[in-house]
């Protein structure tokens, strides 16, 4: 599989560590309510199962080691998007 | 004291590899110094090192030169650059940050990195063989700089002339890179 890199061109995905849905940037910030246990146990368990398009975090460790959001087909594995994370993270008015 | 000294060594003793077309030469004459560049100082670097060096903060995968050409910069990440350049004292970080005069944090980083240069007419030839992301003249030019895996090796690439490339592998790594090298340059040539 080719990753094309926003920043560095196509690359292959061998330089790339997976990490899996992109749920895991919508980490909970209510940890000091009693409720936030449910909320907890949904961000760390439970994942969508999805057939089609799917958005997924990789690493490029062996790269620039930015962390990359990619759209990819489960399916056919064709991937159609890829963005730096932090500028995902960013336009959901997470983090710096 | 003791009645005897400590000498410094290259991670390859300097080794010197004349092939046909092809030539494998390890760079001793160079330091390597991490700069990191805080966000809130970038303009600040870009003005100090333009003036103390004529500097300019260059584009991701790409370098630039001061105006002696002594000093490299290299792009390999947005927030920070690698300063490649002549010199063989044990303080290139305090000679490199006196030279830059630059508000960055840096780190000495020549001595963890072995560095081979490969060069000559057939030199692409051999590195298309381990060498992962597209090296033709015209994707990857003279001054381009990219890291990369080679033989399951990470590895920077610097294209440092027409024919010619440096290649960086942590120095623990320096003797398999090299193999490599000669393997591929073995299958080719």
């Amino acid at each position: 599989m080719i990753i094309n890199h926003p920043l560095l061109g196509p690359r292959d995905s061998e330089e790339f560590v997976y990490l899996g849905s992109t749920d895991l940037i919508n980490r909970p910030t209510n940890w000091e309510d009693e409720a936030s246990a449910e909320d907890f146990y949904q961000y760390q368990y439970i994942r969508e199962n999805v057939a089609g398009d799917h958005k997924e975090l990789w690493y490029h460790e062996q790269g620039d080691q930015s962390w990359l959001v990619v759209t990819r087909n489960t399916l056919t594995h064709e991937i159609t998007n890829v963005e730096l994370a932090q500028d995902v993270s960013r336009a959901m008015g997470r983090g710096k | 004291m003791s009645d005897y000294e400590l000498l410094a060594e290259s991670p390859l003793g300097g080794v010197e590899i004349e092939l046909d077309g092809f030539t494998i030469t390890e760079v001793t004459d160079k330091s390597l110094v991490m700069v990191a560049l805080p966000r809130d100082k970038f303009s600040d670097i870009e003005s100090s090192i333009n003036k103390s060096c004529g500097l300019k903060l260059p584009e991701m995968q790409n370098s630039t030169n001061s105006k002696d050409s002594s000093i490299t910069l290299w792009r390999l990440q947005k927030n920070q650059v690698l300063a490649y350049f002549s010199y063989e004292g044990d303080d290139a970080e305090s000679h490199l940050s006196e030279r830059l005069s630059a508000p960055a944090y840096y780190t000495d980083q020549s001595d963890t990195w072995a560095m081979i240069r490969v060069s000559g007419n057939r030199s692409r030839d051999v590195l298309e063989r381990i060498c992962p992301i597209d090296l033709s003249p015209e994707v990857f030019s003279v001054g381009n700089v990219s890291r990369t895996v080679m033989e399951h090796i990470g590895t920077v690439i610097y294209r440092d002339g027409d024919d010619s490339y440096v290649l960086l592998t942590m120095r623990s790594f320096g003797r398999s890179m090299l193999h490599a090298i000669e393997v591929s340059a073995d299958n080719v040539l």
